[in-house]
Parts: structure tokens; C-alpha cells; sequence
């Protein structure tokens, strides 16, 4: 049953996904649907693996001081501080406190008091107005820097009133929250544009040591390369009209035709693959004793 | 050849310099740490091959020059959109006035360079036409991004005759969802279930009068993929377009763009914008359009960068190939 069950579920699941293509009945969709929405959530179980899988590759190295072990300690270290400032903290203590609204006599205004001193303000629907014609006003207050809270209130100003608006924007936590947003600017954002940018330097040089014209092939590879570069950038239309010309003629007809057949060779290969796997045939992603 | 700046008096032929290793001299003979990035001469140090033989820390100035300084002094060549972009725009312009778009923007923040002005560009493009948008993402390192993007140029007026867009209102931001593939396919059977039925902010989707008649892939007037890989437009090409007969337009990083050339001729994509020159491209086309400065976009700004860029590959590739040639007569 260990072997057969999971072969029984692939020819269950592939042969409904192969057969709602051709079947237009509902049920057929809700059924598609229901795998579809199984696929997402495995997906999203697997990231669970994923961080599982994480610690028992690397806690041993750690523990043992093997080689590159400070490595691992900032990797174990970083995925837990993202997951731990990732977490809805705030949200345990109930729903956030909403604006208090007060009136008093006074002049005909809205005054609007935040516990930051960054508080930006807006009021709707007229501009910023103060003081305000007497009338119905929503005020919407927020932080300057992202994760605060932001909160909103709709006040009636009578003749002669003063309304306080008094607003609290306490620090937000999980994935729009203050500290995972301050991670994700300052460690996350500049490290992985960082690591893009290398690129430009690395091509340069890769273009000066490895990019020869060693035989014809090699030439013409080159020839096409330089022919796309220049092409495709205002310099080479500035230069002449005929780059972008051969630019495009060179991705339009050799890169089509290349690709097509990639692609359709991949295809086939793909469909081939996953009839053996609906049908049984194919067992190796069972693991090595199916 | 003299010896390294600043270490005393001549080297003779053949002898590497021995001190610093600063100044052009230094440069011209074999890196220690890394070796040399031209061809190793078999004789003397003079001739052509030897003078060629250059430190790879010069070829990453000069690419580090080529880069900045365009961005502080702009050089300002003419831009001129090519085929596909010209596609894209008309695409977008053909939409009738307050149609309904998805705008799935999947990237991450090495990949916004190319594809942030596309983003920017074509969310003004459809607020000129009026239209209600519809954001999501599929991949995890995004969100944040489009939060900001959002508030930057969704809730904002950023043109002549612009107005905010009102969450729930104007625009839904659905957020991220895991699963790839079977996100696109789910959303092309049932959209509002493959988000649970809450958009990012927890609204209900029921609760959100634009997303009343959008309830599948099929019900949006087009598609706006903003795409820096997998999962991305080719992807949503593969999973849905074909199948649900979707008006699709996307831009793409320059790597990608020979990959999804084929949709584009095939008239699976309706336009395609690959790479930073050509969302600069696109960017000019609508900066024109809603009476912005074509000059002042982003994306404008940085084809300086990009062609200077392009010039020292080139000449970097034409100068290793000399050393190589002469190098190997010499041998």
C-alpha cells in the first residue's frame, strides 16, 4: 500500500486535471478547483519543510564547528528574525484602538492630535482646511515611515465646535509591520540589488576574458551579441537606423526559430514525463524504494 | 613601461612589479589574486599583447564610470520606441474607458531597475484610460514594493488632469499568494477563491463594489504582467492565456526577452517591453501622452547609464579579442 497509494493518487489527480480540459461540466471544474487549491496550500506547507529542512542541514554543522559554520549561524539567524518579525505581534492584543473624536465649544475647526510626532494628516473631501466651513470631514492619519498603523475618522463639525481628533498609531508587526519593513529596506532590498549589480562588473570583465572568437561559431555568437547590444540601446539607432533593424531581424528569426524548437521539444519531453507519471510508469519522485 | 606610481623608479621588461600595485603600469601586468584577463605573453612585456594584458580592476572602473556618470550627467540621446512597445501602448490605449485590469507584478528589488519604470509608466497609462486595477503578486520578495509603488503612484496624482486612486474603490491590492503555477491556473477558474475571498487589507471581496462582474482571468479587459522571471509572463502564457483567450501585454528583464519573443510574434502577448531600454521606451511613450517630462522618468535617465554600459562590454569584448589574436600569432 506504501507504493500503491501514492501512484493511485498521481492517476487520480492527473488523469481529472487531462480530462476537465475536454469536459466543460461543472463538477469537473469544482473538482479541478479543489486540486488547484490543494497544490496552494502544499505549496505553501512546503515553505514549513523548507525552514525545517534549513535546521537539520545546518544545526550540525553549527554544533559540530565544521567548516563555514558562522555562515550558517547568520542564515539560521536571519530566517529566524524574519519569521519572528513576520508574526501579526500586535494583533494578539485585540483590534486596534480607534481615533477618538470630541467636541467642545469653540472655533469651527478640526484639530487633530497624534501620539507621533510624525503624523501626517489628510482631510477629505476638502483640502487640508483649518479652520473647516461646518460640515461632515474625514480625517486620516498616518505615519510618515511605513508600518504604523493608520487610522481614519469621520467627524461632524457644527457651528462654533471645535472637534479633536485624537489618533494612536502604534508600530505594526508582521509583514507590513515596522521592523520587517525596516529589514526588508535596509538588509534584504540593498543586499539583493547588491548582488544584481555585481553583474554589470562581472560581464565586463567575463566579456574581456571569455567572450573569443575561437572558432566560427564562436564568431558568430560574438557577431550577433555586439550586433544585439548595439541595437538594442538610442545609441545605435543614433549611430544608424540599420542596428535596431538587424537588432530585431536577429531576434525575430533565428531567436524565434531556436526558441520554438526549444520549446516545443521541452514540451513534448513534458507531456511524455508526466504520462509515465499518471500512468505509474515513472516512479522515481516516489522516492528510491517505490 | 614605468613602474607603479608612486614605487620608485622603472621595471624592467618582464619583471612584475613587486610594490603597490597602483597606477596604470600595475594594471597592464597579471593580477596576483585573480591573474590576468588578457592573454598571459610568452615573450617580453612589450607589444601589443602585453599591453593588453589588463588588470580586470580597470575594466570594473571603467564599467563603474560608465554607469554613474551618466546618471549625474545625462547625455540625452533621442529615444524611439520599437514595435512591440508601440504594441503595448496601443494595447492599453485601445481599452475602454474604465475597464477593469490585472496588473500581476512579480519581481524582486534586483530586478527593479528594468522593470520598476514599466510599473510606473503603465499604471499612469491606465489611470488616463480610466481604468480600475486590480494588483497581485506571485512572488514573496514583492509585496513591500508594491505596497509603496502603490502609494506612490496609484494614491497619487502624478500627472496633469491625474486624480488618487481609493483603495476598494478605484484599485484592490490582493496581495501574495504561493503556488505559482497553480496561483494562475486557480485565478483563471476562480479569483476571488483563490484569495480566500479578502483582498491584502482583509476587505471582503464581496464587500468591494469594482470587483462585482471580476471573478475569473477572463473578466479583465487585459493583463499587465510586470515579470522579472519564473513565475511570470511566461507562465501566465503558458497557463491561461491560450486557454481563456486573455489580452495579455508584459515587460520582462532583458534576459527574458528572447524567451517570450515568441508569444509576442505569435500574438500571445500583445506587446512586450524587454528589458531598461525598452520600458524607457514605454516610459517616454506615456510621459508624452499624460504632458510629463520625457527626460525626467527613471527609465529615461538610466538608458544613459545603459548605452555607456553597453559601449565598454563592447569594447571590452573587441580588446580581449585583439589580445587573443595577437597573442596567438606571437605563440
Amino acid at each position: 500500500m506504501k507504493k500503491q497509494l501514492p501512484l493511485i493518487l498521481g492517476f487520480v489527480a492527473g488523469l481529472l486535471a487531462f480530462v476537465e480540459r475536454y469536459v466543460p461540466a461543472a463538477p469537473m471544474r469544482s473538482m479541478q478547483s479543489f486540486l488547484l487549491n490543494a497544490a496552494m496550500v502544499l505549496a505553501a506547507a512546503a515553505f514549513i519543510l523548507g525552514a525545517v529542512n534549513v535546521i537539520q542541514v545546518n544545526a550540525p554543522i553549527i554544533a559540530r564547528r565544521r567548516e563555514d559554520w558562522p555562515y550558517k549561524v547568520v542564515l539560521v539567524a536571519s530566517a529566524l528574525i524574519m519569521f519572528l518579525a513576520g508574526i501579526k505581534w500586535d494583533r494578539l492584543g485585540g483590534a486596534p484602538r480607534p481615533p477618538a473624536v470630541t467636541a467642545a465649544a469653540g472655533d469651527t475647526s478640526i484639530e487633530v492630535v497624534a501620539d507621533r510626532d510624525d503624523a501626517l494628516v489628510w482631510f477629505a473631501p476638502a483640502p487640508l482646511v483649518r479652520p473647516v466651513a461646518p460640515g461632515t470631514y474625514t480625517v486620516t492619519v498616518r505615519a510618515l515611515r511605513a508600518g504604523y498603523a493608520e487610522t481614519q475618522a469621520t467627524v461632524d463639525v457644527k457651528p462654533g465646535q471645535r472637534v479633536t481628533v485624537r489618533a494612536w498609531l502604534p508600530m505594526l508587526w508582521g509583514p507590513t509591520g515596522r521592523v520587517f519593513t525596516w529589514l526588508y529596506d535596509h538588509v534584504f532590498a540593498p543586499s539583493n540589488a547588491t548582488m544584481f549589480a555585481l553583474l554589470a562588473f562581472f560581464i565586463a570583465s567575463a566579456a574581456f576574458r571569455a567572450f573569443r572568437a575561437r572558432n566560427a561559431e564562436a564568431a558568430l555568437l560574438l557577431g550577433a551579441a555586439i550586433l544585439i547590444m548595439v541595437g538594442r540601446v538610442p545609441l545605435g539607432r543614433a549611430l544608424s537606423p540599420a542596428f535596431p533593424a538587424i537588432a530585431d531581424w536577429i531576434v525575430d528569426i533565428p531567436n524565434n526559430a531556436g526558441r520554438r524548437a526549444i520549446m516545443m521539444g521541452a514540451a513534448l519531453g513534458a507531456i511524455a514525463t508526466s504520462l509515465r507519471v499518471i500512468l505509474g510508469l515513472e516512479r522515481s519522485h516516489l522516492g528510491r524504494d517505490a | 613601461m614605468s613602474g607603479p606610481a608612486g614605487a620608485g623608479g622603472p621595471v624592467p621588461p618582464g619583471v612584475p612589479p613587486t610594490g603597490g600595485r597602483r597606477g596604470l603600469a600595475a594594471a597592464l601586468t597579471p593580477d596576483p589574486a585573480g591573474g590576468p584577463v588578457g592573454v598571459p605573453p610568452t615573450g617580453g612585456r612589450r607589444g601589443l599583447a602585453a599591453a593588453l594584458t589588463i588588470d580586470r580592476r580597470w575594466l570594473f572602473l571603467a564599467m563603474g564610470l560608465a554607469i554613474v556618470v551618466p546618471l549625474v550627467v545625462p547625455l540625452g540621446l533621442p529615444t524611439e520606441a520599437s514595435a512591440p512597445v508601440k504594441a503595448n501602448f496601443y494595447a492599453v490605449e485601445d481599452l475602454p474607458e474604465g475597464a477593469t485590469v490585472l496588473v500581476s507584478v512579480d519581481l524582486d528589488p534586483a530586478s527593479t531597475p528594468e522593470v520598476e519604470p514599466y510599473f510606473h509608466a503603465s499604471v499612469r497609462h491606465l489611470k488616463k484610460r480610466g481604468a480600475k486595477l486590480v494588483f497581485v503578486t506571485l512572488w514573496y520578495q514583492a509585496p513591500p514594493l508594491v505596497d509603496r509603488w502603490i502609494a506612490k503612484t496609484v494614491e497619487q496624482a502624478t500627472f496633469p488632469g491625474d486624480r488618487p486612486y481609493k483603495r476598494n474603490v478605484d484599485y484592490v491590492w490582493l496581495g501574495f499568494r504561493e503556488g505559482k503555477q497553480a496561483v494562475m491556473a486557480n485565478m483563471g477558474q476562480d479569483l476571488w477563491a483563490t484569495f480566500a475571498g479578502h483582498a491584502a487589507d482583509g476587505t471582503a471581496l464581496a464587500d468591494i463594489p469594482m470587483m462585482a462582474g471580476v471573478h475569473r482571468l477572463s473578466d479583465f479587459a487585459l493583463l499587465v504582467l510586470v515579470s522579472a522571471g519564473f513565475p511570470g509572463a511566461k507562465e501566465y502564457v503558458q497557463q491561461v492565456q491560450a486557454r481563456y483567450g486573455l489580452r495579455i501585454v508584459a515587460a520582462c528583464t532583458a534576459v527574458s526577452t528572447t524567451d517570450l519573443s515568441p508569444y509576442y510574434a505569435s500574438g500571445q502577448l500583445l506587446g512586450l517591453a524587454g528589458g531598461m531600454g525598452a520600458t524607457a521606451e514605454y516610459e517616454v511613450l506615456v510621459s508624452r501622452l499624460v504632458g510629463l517630462d520625457p527626460k525626467r522618468g527613471n527609465g529615461a535617465m538610466a538608458l544613459d547609464a545603459l548605452n555607456i554600459g553597453h559601449v565598454v562590454v563592447i569594447l571590452a569584448i573587441v580588446l580581449g579579442n585583439v589580445a587573443y589574436f595577437v597573442g596567438r600569432r606571437k605563440r
